[in-house]
């Protein structure tokens, strides 16, 4: 495709000089930015994604011999995994000796970035929070994490595989997103749901190895402005045209920035389709951390509760992740992490989740397809529906403000 | 010129969903088999509507842009960067002069302009601080409508992708873009 203005060519051959300008101009997170770069700079020396996976098992094997130092370690049963819409996703069995001595097999998950991802992140990071959670909440226990492309071509985290449903049977929603679950299988999850969400509020950040992370000062606006500005560097980095209604939409964000008084764990990604449960509906697992930062625990309750994400029913009432009305879920938050919710800032994060998903679903989904860097290229342009229902609720959002 | 692009797309479509998906056996294939049919399908509903939908924002944009000016022309002591930018869209408006029939233009023209035309409207909307106030509440007054317009409009375009949990109350893209069996703003008097 024809690069129709200065601003898109430099996006699709981002040079030094304009790498180094958008770091200047939209700081982020340490870890954010290496991630950011490093995508920027492999941008124009990288192929197409190839989507074949015929040597990852020797690589495998060769990397978990080297890093075990145990030569009798053995694979079985490698597969590729459905859904998810951002990593490639494999699991494998697992024969070794564990530290007890004895040698044991275990099913595990293999999540590799692909050559761009609808969201670049940090493994290492997403290792570090999964560890801070594990004991806390249910979470995959890590076993490795490789953030280089060193062994495997791409960067790449190994958890434990957990057997569970993320979606009903017959859902079939593109990443969960406005999953249906009986009123009986809600009525059992709701209350996990946010009993989870207000426990990682209240998890002691400060206590867990979480050196990834920059660490926002108490009562100020650092911890909004990193996340705010990740965002907003993503957008300039990522979209393939500009968007009058996103740009007005930042411009609001940094005017009426709130500070944070005390910066919790966000997940960053709470909602349907990101936490498995079993067949005795219990919740089994909270996934996909990869977006979690140190900021407003208000992030996630709106982002949880945004209506594109959620759950509409015949009435018309729309259910806060598929699973109760939007009031009962700040309810149950309130009473569960004691924790006062701020509506004006619920509506602050209500402009900047719909800003997120706007970010997300239409520049980086469409940018990773037009320069052919994922397995999943189709899925990332049909992705971009949603993204200009994530604008339209945008704008919808602010002419309410 | 047959078959229409419609037969195409309606062709594939049938042929992966009934040959090509019943024969896979592993589910990341079928699932990725499913999103292609998806789209195939999404392109049949608007592939005869692109052109004039590119050609609707070309009006859009210049009307917006020209409105810009005027506004901007209230204010006697513009900044630089204001400045810079309001040259930019005089000189691209020697390129895709307003006056001119547009429709005669190829694709990739329309496509081009527009795209330049949202890289103004966007560094203006980021010059807002430094507009006096006066100016930015008529700017800002200028942009509401227009936005209104926009979302309207893009929403119903991918109202066909299944993500709309409000796809039934958003009008079709071709009521939108047409009015009298022309593209709106467009009919003769």
């Amino acid at each position: 495709m024809p690069y129709y203005t200065q601003t898109l060519k430099d996006r699709a051959h981002p040079g030094h000089a304009w790498v180094e300008k958008i770091r200047t101009r939209y700081p982020v997170e340490r870890a954010i930015d290496e991630v950011l770069s490093r995508k920027l700079n492999r941008r124009s020396h990288s192929a197409a994604h190839r989507t074949d996976f015929e040597h990852i098992e020797t690589r495998l094997l060769d990397y978990l011999r080297a890093t075990t130092a145990q030569d009798d370690i053995a694979i079985a049963n490698l597969s590729r995994l459905s859904g998810g819409a951002s990593k490639e996703q494999f699991t494998f069995d697992l024969t070794w000796r564990q530290n007890s001595g004895t040698s044991d097999t275990r099913k595990l998950i293999l999540r590799m970035d692909p050559s761009e991802s609808i969201v670049e992140t940090h493994r290492l990071r997403e290792a570090q929070v999964l560890k801070a959670m594990w004991g806390e909440i249910p979470v995959p226990e890590v076993f490795w994490c490789e953030p280089t492309e060193e062994h495997l071509g791409h960067p790449f985290l190994i958890a434990g595989f957990l057997e569970g449903i993320v979606q009903p049977e017959g859902g079939d929603k593109a990443s969960g997103l406005g999953m249906y679950f009986e009123p009986e299988l809600r009525n059992s999850l709701k209350d996990q749901f946010v009993e989870h969400l207000a426990h990682i509020h209240n998890v002691d950040w400060r206590q867990k190895d979480l050196s990834t992370y920059d660490q926002p000062r108490s009562n100020s606006t650092e911890g909004n402005a990193w996340s705010l500005g990740w965002w907003q560097r993503v957008w300039q980095e990522d979209a393939i045209e500009a968007h009058p209604i996103v740009e007005n939409a930042a411009r609001w964000l940094w005017e009426n920035m709130p500070i944070v008084e005390n910066p919790v764990i966000v997940h960053g990604d709470y909602r349907s389709g990101n936490f498995m449960y079993t067949k005795d509906q219990r919740i089994n697992a909270i996934l996909d951390w990869e977006l979690s930062h140190i900021g407003d625990f208000h992030e996630d309750l709106a982002y949880s509760a945004l209506e594109i994400l959620g759950t509409p029913l015949e009435n018309g009432e729309v259910l806060t992740s598929g699973l109760m009305p939007k009031d009962e879920f700040l309810e149950k938050y309130e009473q569960m992490s004691g924790n006062i919710i701020d509506p004006k800032r619920l509506v602050y994060f209500e402009v900047f989740s719909y800003y997120k998903a706007a970010v997300i679903a239409v520049a980086t989904s469409l940018r990773t397809s037009y320069g052919s860097k994922t397995h999943l290229d189709a899925m990332m342009n049909l992705i971009s529906g949603f993204g200009y229902i994530s604008v339209s609720a945008l704008q919808r959002a602010l002419d309410k403000v | 010129m047959s078959p229409e692009i419609e037969q195409f797309l309606s062709g594939m479509k049938k042929t992966i969903e009934e040959v090509v998906m019943p024969n896979l056996t592993d589910r990341f294939a079928q699932e990725q088999a499913g999103i292609v049919a998806a789209t195939l399908g999404f392109l049949s509903t608007i592939q005869d509507k692109v052109f004039h939908y590119e050609l609707f924002e070309n009006q859009e944009y210049k009307r917006i842009l020209q409105d810009v000016l005027t506004t901007l022309d209230a204010d006697a002591e513009k900044n630089d960067a204001i400045c810079v930018v309001v040259e930019n869209v005089n000189k691209h408006f020697l390129h895709d002069n307003p006056a001119e029939q547009t429709a005669f233009r190829p694709y990739p023209f329309i496509r081009g302009s527009n795209e330049n035309m949202k890289e103004f409207l966007c560094e203006f909307i980021q010059l807002q601080p430094d507009m006096p106030t006066q100016v930015r509440k008529d700017f800002e007054a200028l942009l509401k409508p227009f936005f209104k317009s926009i979302e309207t409009r893009e929403r119903s375009w991918v109202k066909g992708l299944g993500f709309d949990p409000e796809a039934e109350q958003q009008a079709d893209i071709g009521d939108l873009l047409y009015e009298n069996e022309y593209l709106r703003g467009t009919k003769p008097q």
